[in-house]
């Protein structure tokens, strides 16, 4: 029984970093129609940027916390003002290679730092025993991931709803048209969207790193297992990121938990996401919150 | 007259062609002999082989500085090929263009795979993978140091003789690929011909976030020593869980706790610097002598990384170490090869090498034991230390050559 | 007003059939004729020597495994991002026949083209397995479909002990009517063979597209509602088009099997689906000859890359990772100049050329 809440718990931390991550990718998603290829790698760089701050700088980690957000904020924009700009309209197919180019160059841009191939990890600024609860135990890092990524995905759903900003992203995804004619610049709305998803991105780089470790090649493949995620809740739909990275999550520690040394099987927590996806777009084709887009002739 | 003419024109005449054979012969004498390697200086786990090529480059240009070899030089091509098989079989392919006499290789995937090229081209070959299989069907392929297997099969055995009580309950932590599988074989094959423990689990990791299922899992099973195989990161993070979840030994065999042990790569100072503290009374086997040992062969190491300006991380690498003595093992066979008069063909070298045994056997500053090659025995090193982490620095405890990998070897 | 065989001087024709021929004029079909005659005859005179014959093969194995790519992404419209694990399957169709039936077997070393076109075959079952959510998915959601077959292909290589979990399996060399292909002649042997492979699978593709599948397949991509209302049915051509890239990876999985005499699983990853991808549209998305620009500029671009960091290493401190960077980097940044700057790809330029040749010396 302990053994089933302990993987439970994991399996709660471990999808909500994923509910994290794949946040910015639907925030992209629902403004701009764009999927971007190279979330894995701004939440890299989100890491390494937090890292630097703390221990090259000297920050205090809540600083340099907030710092990297706001740096990657402004990196996701540029980003999108250079590349993404001049690709409105074009098919959906270049603008995923674009992406997927994007996420190579920030890949060459890492590697020419030591970030790219040195492992590292960042100065404990937590008790380092554990809470132990009815003898299932989380450690601090942990338990302050989860709580930081509930209140950014509250901050975010509040953002959507309530501010002004927030409506005309929504506005501008339904309807790019109608939104210009009330007078919300679009391009700037796609350039804000970016931005979010930086922000959200290094928030979920800031805490992985935390709890694992800094190493490239594990953060790129974080990169990789967030479309499922994304997929599986459906790709415009901010509750829907949420509850599949938690689905996920679960799944991958079970899977890993119960179904590893058993019958000689191993490695399932790496590919139970995507068997578990497959079976899912079976039966609903748009994901689990996805919207049914209606296509005319 | 003329006597006292012709005794001097003689000698005039003598002079000059004395003078000539020697300008001649020390043109013949500079020989420059081409050697290869290729391996990942980049990419992925280019932390182990970006200090490799570094050995291995410093080692070449030392020898040539030096003159170890006399007036001849070698020349060793590297190239990185970023952990790529095709890469590297493109490389291969080129070093035979370009005609070399020896061969360097790095990883574990290419090694297998080149096997049967080495054979067919009869290339003598010496390895930075330490993989078992690599001598399976192979007779090109020189192993420097202990393989992955006699690690394992080492660290069983201190387990085994160390326990104090009944059938120690061991579970083993690798790294899901060949690499990691390989040694697994090898040390069930080894309990089944006596060697007295249970390997209660063998569990292969993914990029887990989170260990302490896992650790739980094992605990509840009864283990009490976990030997792992794989690279620095999934160790540094399970032992990380493990202090969290309070179940490290902090002594040798401490009841109730997890006694944690790994081989060749999974330690070394990067394993200290992504653990901290956690890294504390883990034990670990290698064939190179540590800097952090401070004794006369890693002044020497030292030395050599301070004469060709190498920061200090890759100076006090067990990495570093590695690749001189893959260098080395070449050059030694060069020098052997020199010394009996035969030429620096491929199929010489390779004489040399089955003879390396014996008075011919060397010992390298970089390795804690003589260098041996013979027709039957293709791994050179065959003594590993055991190092334990106290106070962040890794001690050498003790020297074992493994028993039971002799018995599995030779199939007794 | 007779019509110039030679030239095209206007428009002559009086069936569908005369205007749908590969070759318009008698000028086509002697360039071409000339051009292949070279293609087959250079090794003869030139020695490349075998590390550049390995890298030409290489080369023309993309280019028939960008083929089947081109055919689902760029003319049905599919993004598929799990190519290469088609191309995998292919070359574990003749390692499975290797582990069963030893290296050195019949089947494998004399019978070669049959096992060839058997992994195409296998290649294009697993292409229409993959193919069946298309019937329901689109865009996004089938790309990352494919993307979970090219994971799950890969963890499935990496566990069974029947594919000796992901290490080599070997293959053995291949005899012909000259008897044993030895080692000088392997790289040579094999250029000529996936020549004749790369033609035969040109000449294909190019009539595919005149027949009605080739037709109900555009009509797809561009409105597959429209398309449906017309009476073709969608869901199954889209189903086909992944079967024959399916048959092409397949193909193409087998020649790489052969030419590397041995079957691992790092060459077939999703870094070389996305590659294979970055060949598509830089060549040209949707073109022929688009598939043979593509590989080509992309292989160059990396041997470039490799050569260039190497001199580069020298003069530069060694902290920098120049090498592993400059890969990925440039890859990317080619991939996304083009896409910013030319997204009709290199096949864009080369239709430029040639009208521009047709008409000289005449402006238009």
């Amino acid at each position: 029984m302990v053994y089933f809440c302990q993987i439970m718990v994991s399996g709660i931390v471990v999808g909500s970093i994923y509910a994290l991550a794949a946040l910015g990718l639907v925030l992209i998603y629902k403004s701009s129609r764009v999927a971007n290829f190279a979330h894995g790698q701004i939440i890299a760089a989100g890491a390494f940027i937090t890292y630097f701050l703390t221990v090259d700088l000297g920050l205090p980690i809540f600083f340099s916390f907030l710092a990297s957000m706001v740096i990657t904020f402004f990196l996701a924009m540029s980003v999108e003002r250079i590349f993404l700009r001049r690709l409105i309209g074009e098919p959906i197919i270049s603008v995923i290679m674009v992406t997927i180019g994007l996420s190579s160059i920030i890949d060459g841009l890492i590697y020419l730092t030591p970030f790219g191939t040195e492992n590292y990890s960042f100065p404990a600024f937590l008790p380092t025993t554990p809470l132990t609860v009815y003898g299932v135990s989380i450690s601090w890092t942990q338990l302050l991931g989860v709580i930081i990524t509930f209140i950014l995905i509250g901050a975010f759903s509040w953002f959507f709803k309530k501010s002004t900003v927030g409506i005309s992203m929504r506005a501008v995804s339904d309807d790019q048209f109608g939104s210009m004619s009330v007078g919300i610049s679009v391009p700037r709305v796609f350039g804000l969207a970016w931005a979010t998803a930086g922000l959200s991105a290094a928030a979920a780089g800031c805490i992985i790193g935390n709890i694992t470790g800094l190493n490239f090649d594990t953060l790129h493949a974080f990169g990789i297992v967030v479309f499922p995620v994304v997929i599986l809740g459906g790709l415009d739909s901010i509750l829907g990121a949420v509850v599949a990275g938690i689905i996920m999550g679960l799944i991958q520690q079970f899977a890993s938990g119960y179904l590893d040394g058993n019958w000689g099987l191993s490695g399932t927590g790496e590919v139970a996401p995507y068997i578990i996806l497959v079976i899912i777009l079976f039966f609903k084709p748009h994901g689990l919150f996805g919207v049914h887009e209606i296509e005319r002739v | 007259m003329k006597q006292h003419f012709g005794v001097r024109q003689i000698l005039g005449c003598a002079l000059v062609l004395i003078m000539a054979t020697a300008f001649t012969g020390s043109g013949i004498a500079g020989q420059v002999y081409k050697l290869g390697f290729s391996g990942a200086i980049t990419g992925p786990t280019s932390d182990a082989g970006n200090p490799l090529a570094k050995g291995v480059e410093d080692w070449f240009k030392y020898v040539n500085d030096n003159k170890l070899l006399g007036d001849d030089t070698i020349d060793c091509t590297i190239r990185d090929d970023q952990y790529k098989t095709a890469v590297t079989k493109r490389n291969f392919e080129e070093y035979l263009d370009e005609g070399i006499v020896f061969y360097l290789n790095y990883s574990t995937g290419s090694t297998l795979g080149l096997k049967r090229d080495f054979e067919e081209v009869k290339m003598p070959t010496a390895p930075s993978s330490y993989h078992e299989g690599n001598l399976v069907d192979s007779n090109y392929i020189f192993i420097p140091v202990a393989t992955y297997s006699e690690n394992m099969v080492a660290l069983a055995e201190y387990v085994v003789n160390n326990h104090k009580g009944s059938t120690p309950k061991v579970a083993l932590f690798i790294h899901p690929s060949a690499f990691g599988r390989g040694p697994v074989d090898d040390t069930k094959k080894a309990v089944a011909k006596g060697l007295d423990m249970e390997i209660v689990e063998v569990v292969e990791h993914g990029k887990d976030l989170d260990n302490s299922a896992m650790l739980q899992r094992l605990m509840s099973k009864g283990v009490q020593y976990v030997i792992s195989h794989t690279v620095q990161s999934p160790v540094a993070t399970m032992l990380k869980d493990a202090m969290r979840l309070n179940v490290n030994a902090k002594s040798f065999g401490e009841a109730g706790k997890l006694t944690f042990l790994g081989a060749h790569y999974t330690g070394g100072s990067d394993l200290i610097a992504l653990a901290g503290d956690a890294a504390e009374n883990f034990y670990w086997t290698c064939s190179y002598n540590l800097t952090s040992e401070d004794n006369a062969k890693s002044k020497k190491q030292l030395e050599l990384a301070k004469t060709y300006g190498r920061d200090d991380k890759a100076a006090n690498s067990h990495n570093y170490a590695a690749g001189i003595l893959q260098a080395q093992i070449p050059t030694q066979a060069i020098m052997m090869a020199k010394k009996a008069g035969l030429d620096i063909t491929p199929a010489n070298l390779y004489k040399m090498l089955n003879m390396m045994h014996g008075e011919n056997e060397f010992e390298s500053f970089a390795a804690v034991g003589p260098v041996s090659f013979s027709e039957d025995d293709h791994v050179g090193v065959d003594m590993v230390n055991i190092y334990k982490v106290e106070n962040q620095v890794f001690r050498a405890i003790s020297s074992i050559e493994s028993v039971y990998m002799k018995k599995l070897r030779t199939g007794m | 007003m007779a019509q110039n065989h030679w030239l095209s001087t206007g428009n002559f024709f009086t069936s569908y059939k005369q205007e749908q021929r590969n070759f318009l004029t008698h000028l086509d079909t002697s360039i071409f004729t000339f051009f292949l005659i070279l293609l087959f005859a250079w090794p003869l005179f030139f020695d490349l020597g075998n590390k550049m014959m390995f890298v030409v093969d290489n080369l023309m194995i993309a280019i028939v495994a960008v083929m089947g790519l081109n055919l689902v992404t760029g003319f049905a419209g599919l993004i598929s991002i799990g190519h290469a694990a088609f191309v995998g399957i292919g070359a574990y169709t003749v390692a499975s026949f290797c582990r069963t039936l030893g290296t050195s077997h019949e089947l494998i070393t004399h019978f070669w083209p049959l096992v060839i076109v058997i992994s195409g075959l296998v290649g294009a079952g697993f292409g229409a397995f993959v193919g069946l959510p298309a019937f329901r998915l689109k865009h996004l959601y089938l790309a990352i479909a494919t993307l979970s077959f090219q994971m799950i292909f890969q963890w499935v290589i990496n566990f069974m002990t029947f594919f000796n979990q992901g290490q080599t399996i070997f293959v053995g060399r291949v005899s012909w009517v000259t008897g044993r292909v030895g080692r000088n002649d392997h790289y040579e042997f094999w250029y000529y063979v996936i020549l004749v492979v790369v033609v035969l699978l040109g000449f294909g593709i190019r009539n595919l597209l005149k027949t009605k599948y080739g037709r109900c397949l555009i009509a797809v991509r561009d409105n597959d509602r429209a398309a449906d209302a017309m009476g073709m049915h969608p869901g199954l051509t889209k189903v086909y088009a992944f079967a024959l890239a399916g048959f092409f990876a397949g193909v193409a999985g087998a020649l790489h099997a052969y030419v590397y005499r041995g079957v691992g699983f790092e060459s077939f990853t999703l870094h070389e689906s996305v590659s294979y991808l970055a060949m598509a549209i830089v060549g040209g998305l949707g073109t022929l000859n688009g598939s043979f620009w593509g590989p080509v500029a992309i292989k160059f671009l990396d041997l470039q890359v490799e050569t260039l960091s190497e001199v580069a290493g020298q003069y530069l401190p060694a902290g920098m990772n120049l090498a592993t960077a400059l890969k990925p980097f440039t890859f990317g940044l080619v991939i996304v100049l083009f896409l910013m700057f030319e997204p009709r790809g290199i096949a864009n330029w080369w239709r430029i050329v040639k009208s521009y040749t047709k008409l000289w010396p005449f402006r238009y």
